[in-house]
């Protein structure tokens, strides 16, 4: 998957109205709330069939940080 | 000796909280977001001085309308919102309903998974002879031990009673149970303090969770993530566990009834375990998540819209607080 594709699917999944970046900070959105890494954790295991931990979703920042954990080599 | 359950009556307290309602306290959120995602519009609330007992004896009283009050011989009272430390509240249940004092009757504090227990543990009276019809009761009043800041938790939990007959009977009513328990994750869904352990605080800290959610440690706090993690795990291989001790396949099965946690998980579980979606039970919408009240209500709602001649398998699964989980195959229909 591109990275922006990733993007604009995760924008969707998660339900934002904001247009996301690599650096977009996610948990700082106003937007995001405890549904969204529900959301989160269900669109990463649909898609690349990895299993996001609760621990994992501590540990994100900004979307590279996701990229990270998902693992680089998913992307292009 | 064989067992089926027979009946199955629930109720709600009158007080119906919808989201329309929840908007006017918490007007920044999204409330039109969650009902779409997590699929409840309303829930139910106690009353101050109503308790969960007080819904279980309407329950009872509604399943003795069909139901020959004098042949129960045993009441198991699945609860977590028991009328005081102690006594047992099964015990003033028997008094309440006016039974015999003959019967056998003990509480179990298990949440999610509890009647599936439940179940188990009647079948296991009946076969074994020491009880003929059981009278099985789920009851909560989780929303007394909610913060009223804690918007998602107000959002999805909601109170109910329900009650249960399971009697001897000449077909098999009942499959293969298996069970789950990962103490490890006690913490995930707990209220920390009025135990044993730590007593109820006077002046307690105010905390916050997710977004922004307010409680204390007087409350229940609930670490939404880590139970969804924990079910999207755990719940698809224990599906296959369950089917193959049962020796069936996906569809040999009329029914998957599992706890109503959230409609969004459900769908995703759903999804995970590859089931079509007119086998798989999702109906939250009016009544939230009642905790062990959720099965019996699905179950009973299922049977009330579709009408079988003979009975029909269903796979039940409950899942949460402990960590713990439960399920197994039940034939039955006309509830």
């Amino acid at each position: 998957m591109t990275k922006d594709l990733f993007l604009s699917s995760l924008k969707e999944q998660l339900e934002l109205d904001t247009y996301l970046t690599l650096d977009t900070r996610l948990k700082e959105l106003d937007e995001w709330d405890s549904m969204s890494g529900m959301l989160l954790m269900a669109f990463i295991s649909d898609e690349f069939g990895k299993e996001i931990t609760a621990d994992d979703l501590k540990n994100i920042t900004d979307v590279n940080s996701l990229i990270d954990i998902v693992g680089p080599s998913h992307f292009v | 000796m064989k067992a089926m359950l027979k009946a199955v009556e629930y109720v709600y307290p009158d007080y119906r909280l919808t989201n329309d309602d929840l908007k006017k306290e918490f007007p920044d959120y999204d409330f039109t977001k969650f009902e779409e995602k997590v699929g409840v519009h309303a829930r139910y609330v106690t009353a101050p001085d109503e308790t969960a007992l007080d819904l279980a004896v309407k329950a009872c009283d509604k399943l003795f309308l069909k139901v020959d009050k004098d042949s129960i011989d045993y009441i198991i009272y699945c609860t977590q919102s028991p009328e005081y430390i102690l006594p047992t509240t099964s015990c003033i249940l028997q008094e309440r309903l006016g039974l015999s004092t003959k019967v056998g009757a003990f509480d179990f504090n298990l949440g999610c998974s509890g009647y599936v227990y439940g179940l188990s543990l009647a079948n296991g009276l009946i076969c074994s002879q020491q009880a003929s019809n059981v009278l099985l009761i789920t009851a909560e009043s989780y929303t007394k031990y909610l913060h009223q800041g804690d918007k998602s938790n107000r959002a999805i939990f909601g109170d109910a009673a329900t009650a249960s007959l399971i009697s001897t009977s000449s077909d098999n009513g009942f499959g293969k149970f298996l069970f789950g328990t990962d103490g490890s994750g006690y913490a995930q869904l707990i209220i920390k303090n009025g135990g044993t352990k730590y007593k109820i605080e006077k002046d307690p800290k105010l905390k916050r969770y997710g977004s922004d959610n307010l409680y204390t440690d007087n409350h229940l706090y609930m670490n939404g993530p880590e139970i969804f993690n924990f079910t999207s795990k755990v719940i698809p291989v224990f599906t296959n566990e369950l089917l193959e001790e049962n020796q069936k396949s996906i569809n040999d099965i009329q029914q998957f009834i599992y706890h109503q946690a959230n409609a969004f998980m459900l769908d995703f579980l759903r999804k995970k375990i590859k089931i079509e979606k007119d086998k798989f039970f999702i109906n939250l919408k009016d009544g939230g998540n009642t905790v062990s009240n959720t099965i019996p209500i699905a179950l009973k709602k299922y049977f009330s819209e579709n009408k079988f001649d003979q009975p029909q398998n269903i796979l039940i699964a409950g899942f949460g607080v402990g960590l713990s989980w439960a399920g197994g195959l039940i034939r039955t229909f006309n509830l």
